[in-house]
């Protein structure tokens, strides 16, 4: 079960909405979080094999909501896919750095997400 | 031109320093050279003169002795010289007068009374003292004779010699020339009738015989030589006849000191008495006897009636010369050979009558009469033995003083005989003898030096000037007299003195030699004194040039070094630094004007900082707004396009369809607008960043036209890639903006295109590449070509969608274009369909 667990992450429902339902054609169990706090929480709990994470959020923000879900799951099969409108390149390079595996510009592309989500 | 001075020389202070050093120490180190070199050579000058003098001062020392040395030689020598052949002469005038008398005597004799006892008056009454020197016997040490009572006769002084003779008072100690003995002058006193019969014979001593004999037969004659009678046979009345001197010879043993060690030697016993007499060589031995004999007639009333002879002793004859020295001693009681100063007498045959040594003397063989056989060279000899003839017979035939040096050597067999007599006409060892004829066979006399028994000895010779009888024949007279003297005697005070003068230039020689050496020393030392105090000082005032150019120069450029801290503090970013203008001078006026100018710059800087401050600050706004908008109409869109997509995949009604469709389309569309006005911004607040990759031409356009392939195939369009063979494999640009670039070309181709056909197409042109996109649509009109470049041109057809609309997609082209470092062009006629050209540069290019 736990091997299509994934997290989507975002304080807009709209967006947790649109991902969560993409997902679940795709075959994935999912679970929202509204904020990094709860993410990092119901990471906690749970063993997540995917995490769509939104960089602009109050509280923690996506950079370091990565950061510490890589603490976390460190040594565990992990993805985490920055969920942003932050387009520009510049943007995109510094989220790769901080540890995200990929990123997903909103608005969200079905190809693009059944690219970057296939159920391993 | 590079700069080649030394790096300290760079900056002022050095420069300096430099000039201090070359205008100070430069003429000072030559100064010392200069006056260095003159005291050396001031030095070297004196040195030299003063060697030179001490040197020319020693030469004339010895140029002085060496001449007084030699005329006092020469001039003592001359004297000597003078006095020996004075002495000579005197000798020989008065042997002659000695001989006259017995002229006297004979004529006499012949008017005395033909009696016995007239004779022995008559001899009685003719005697003259002889002086002969003691008893001697052999010394103690057996190598010399000494005088058994040695005779020494003192220069006595009773009175006070007078201050006025006082100078040079030289006393002489009478002169001993022997015991005198009064001794008869004849031996024998004959008459002699006509027949040769001797009738009165008187004789005195026992010399001669005393027995009456015929003396016309040889044989009955003094030692059976004398021939007189047949001569007397022939003398006129008042004639005279002298005979030679007569004697029977005495041989020697050996020639010099007669010694025991020495006739040991030579094998024979040491009997002093039975060999000859010869002075101090031999005192004891055995005399010369002779006689010289005196006749002339008797004449009785008219008539010779025979001839009356006297018999002279020879003695009184050699007595004339044994007792004199050619030296100071003047006279000797005894004649000493070996020491080369002493008297002979030779006869008119230059043979010898008188001798120190009494075997040179020539005589007579007592048991025939003939001479004995004189000394011979080797020579001579040898041919006198092989003669075979009596040496009498054969030296008559000889010629005299044949071929004489004193490279020949005397005969060793008579030396070893012991027959020694000198007859100087064959003594051709002894080229003396013909030297005393040289000078005697006219009668004269004189001298000369030789080389002689390794002795340089004088040797003079005077004629004899008796000229009786057989004696006038020749103006040598009765022979002559010869004095040797050993020459280094004559001038001994000026050998001693030469020896005086020698050790005392030496002492001088040393001496300025000395002085010399202490001269130059002190020179040598002065001089270096002066090297040390010049150049110590030199070098103590260079340093202190040094210093004071340092310190001079760290005076003038400290204020200069102090400016140029302050203005490259200044420089290096302290603005509020400010350099100290309270000086009155150019310097202060300079620093003041750095101030004023720094006060502005610091202003300046002042006023650009906050400019930049605030560009940058708006910049920041700016991205940052861009950054919002982009992400705030994103949001939004997401649900939109997310749903809507959503809605497609579910709803069946096509009618539902079509609407979730156009909203899809719509979104899109707004994101396109969205994403193109971002950029546009971007562009414009300089945000936006080029990459630079290499782009693989031929794939990338392939991949950008398949994009298009299904929209424009779904239009009933052709789309085709028409790429030149000569195209280039990469192109160094940014992929990303340059997909951008082709994708709106070829989308706004795609969608302004209703049929025909569209063509992506790539050449090389140059420096550039050429992209170009051709569409068959309905063409841009000429006055459109520039506008539709223009951004937000279409803005107001933004809603319209006559054209479906493009945006802002051509205005993004060519900015983008443009900051890649290319143009975009189109070509286009209506109604004909047009071509956008894209040139990039090959060239990459900077950021």
């Amino acid at each position: 079960m736990s091997e299509h667990l994934a997290l989507i992450v975002d304080d807009h429902p709209t967006n947790r909405l649109i991902a969560t339902t993409l997902l679940r054609k795709m075959g994935w169990q999912t679970h929202e979080a509204d904020s990094g706090e709860a993410a990092l929480e119901l990471a906690a709990r749970h063993d997540f094999r995917l995490v769509l994470l939104d960089i602009s959020m109050p509280g923690l923000s996506g950079e370091e909501t990565c950061e510490r879900l890589r603490q976390q799951y460190a040594g565990r099969n992990i993805r985490i896919i920055a969920y942003t409108a932050h387009a520009f390149p510049e943007e995109r390079a510094s989220f790769l750095a901080v540890g995200f595996d990929d990123i997903l510009v909103k608005p969200i592309n079905r190809e693009q997400l059944q690219a970057l989500a296939q159920i391993p | 031109m590079k700069n080649r001075l030394p790096k300290f020389l760079h900056g002022i202070r050095g420069k300096l320093i430099a000039i201090f050093v070359l205008i100070k120490v430069v003429p000072l180190v030559l100064l010392a050279w200069f006056a260095w070199y003159t005291a050396q050579g001031l030095g070297d000058a004196v040195s030299q003169k003063a060697a030179d003098m001490a040197d020319t001062s020693l030469q004339t020392i010895q140029d002085i002795g060496k001449t007084v040395t030699e005329d006092s030689i020469k001039a003592l020598d001359e004297r000597s010289r003078d006095a020996i052949e004075t002495l000579t002469t005197d000798a020989a005038r008065n042997i002659a007068r000695f001989l006259y008398a017995r002229d006297a005597d004979i004529l006499q004799a012949a008017d005395s009374d033909l009696s016995e006892a007239a004779f022995r008056r008559f001899l009685a009454q003719r005697k003259r003292t002889l002086y002969r020197h003691g008893p001697w016997r052999l010394a103690p040490d057996t190598k010399t004779w000494e005088p058994v009572e040695a005779v020494s006769l003192e220069a006595k002084r009773t009175r006070p010699i007078l201050p006025d003779n006082a100078r040079d008072f030289h006393l002489r100690p009478p002169e001993y020339l022997g015991e005198p003995e009064v001794t008869p002058l004849f031996v024998e006193m004959t008459y002699i009738d006509l027949a040769g019969n001797e009738k009165i014979k008187i004789t005195q001593g026992d010399l001669t015989d005393k027995a009456l004999k015929n003396v016309s037969d040889r044989r009955n004659t003094f030692v059976r030589a004398e021939n007189y009678f047949a001569e007397l046979k022939s003398l006129k009345p008042g004639e005279i006849y002298v005979s030679d001197v007569i004697g029977a010879y005495v041989r020697t043993d050996l020639i010099g000191p007669y010694i025991p060690e020495r006739l040991e030697k030579i094998g024979l016993p040491f009997s002093p008495e039975k060999a000859a007499y010869a002075g101090t060589e031999n005192p004891v031995g055995k005399r010369f006897r002779g006689i010289v004999r005196w006749a002339t007639p008797v004449v009785r009333n008219g008539q010779v009636t025979g001839y009356v002879t006297l018999a002279l002793d020879h003695d009184h004859i050699r007595q004339f010369t044994d007792r004199l020295m050619p030296t100071a001693e003047r006279y000797t009681p005894i004649i000493d050979a070996i020491k080369g100063n002493y008297a002979f007498i030779w006869d008119h045959k230059s043979r010898s009558i008188s001798h120190p040594r009494d075997y040179m003397i020539v005589g007579y063989d007592p048991e025939t009469g003939h001479p004995v056989t004189p000394w011979l060279d080797t020579e001579l000899y040898a041919e006198w033995q092989a003669s075979g003839k009596p040496s009498h017979e054969f030296l008559a035939d000889i010629p005299p003083f044949r071929d004489q040096r004193l490279t020949r050597k005397p005969a060793p067999e008579q030396i070893k005989a012991g027959t020694l007599g000198l007859d100087c006409r064959y003594l051709n060892f002894s080229p003396q003898c013909d030297g005393w004829n040289a000078l005697t066979e006219h009668g004269g006399s004189g001298s000369f030096v030789i080389f002689f028994s390794g002795l340089w000895k004088l040797t003079t010779a005077a004629a004899i000037p008796y000229y009786t009888g057989q004696y006038g024949k020749t103006p040598q007279g009765f022979g002559f007299v010869t004095i040797g003297a050993n020459v280094d005697d004559f001038h001994k005070a000026a050998t001693d003195t030469a020896e005086k003068i020698n050790t005392l230039v030496g002492e001088k020689d040393r001496q300025f030699k000395a002085q010399r050496s202490d001269l130059l020393e002190g020179i040598e030392q002065s001089l270096t004194t002066t090297a040390i105090g010049l150049w110590g000082s030199t070098v103590a005032m260079v340093v202190v040039v040094i210093f004071i150019a340092i310190w001079m120069a760290n005076l003038l450029t400290a204020r200069i070094t102090s400016m140029i801290d302050g203005i490259r503090a200044f420089r290096d970013g302290d603005l509020r630094r400010r350099l100290d203008d309270s000086a009155k001078d150019e310097m202060g006026e300079l620093a003041h004007s750095f101030n004023a100018m720094a006060d502005s710059v610091e202003e300046s800087f002042k006023r650009l900082e906050e400019a930049r401050e605030k560009a940058e600050q708006a910049s920041r706004a700016k991205s940052a707004f861009l950054a919002t908008v982009s992400h705030e109409l994103r949001t939004p869109l997401n649900g939109i396009l997310g749903f809507a997509d959503l809605l497609r995949s579910d709803l069946q009604s096509p009618e539902h369809l079509e609407y979730a469709k156009i909203i899809h389309q719509s979104g899109e569309h707004l994101l396109t607008l969205v994403s193109e006005i971002l950029d546009l911004a971007k562009i414009e607040a300089g945000e936006m960043q080029f990459q630079q990759n290499e782009v693989p031409l031929h794939g990338f356009l392939e991949n950008a036209l398949a994009v298009h392939r299904s929209s424009a195939e779904a239009k009933g369009l052709t789309i085709s890639l028409h790429l030149a063979a000569d195209l280039p494999d990469y192109l160094k640009t940014d992929a990303t903006r340059l997909r951008q670039i082709i994708n709106n070309l070829l989308s706004n181709a795609v969608k302004f295109t209703q049929q025909g056909s569209i063509v992506l197409g790539a050449r090389d042109e140059k420096e550039w590449i050429a992209i170009y996109v051709r569409d068959t649509g309905p063409g841009i009109a000429r006055e459109d070509q520039e506008v539709i470049f223009e951004k937000f041109k279409q803005l107001e057809n933004f809603l319209t969608r006559e054209h479906g609309g493009t945006g802002l997609g051509l205005a993004l082209v060519r900015q983008l274009v443009t900051h890649m470092g290319g143009q975009v062009s189109v070509e286009s006629e209506p109604g004909q369909g047009a071509t956008f050209t894209v040139l990039m540069p090959k060239k990459a290019q900077d950021e």
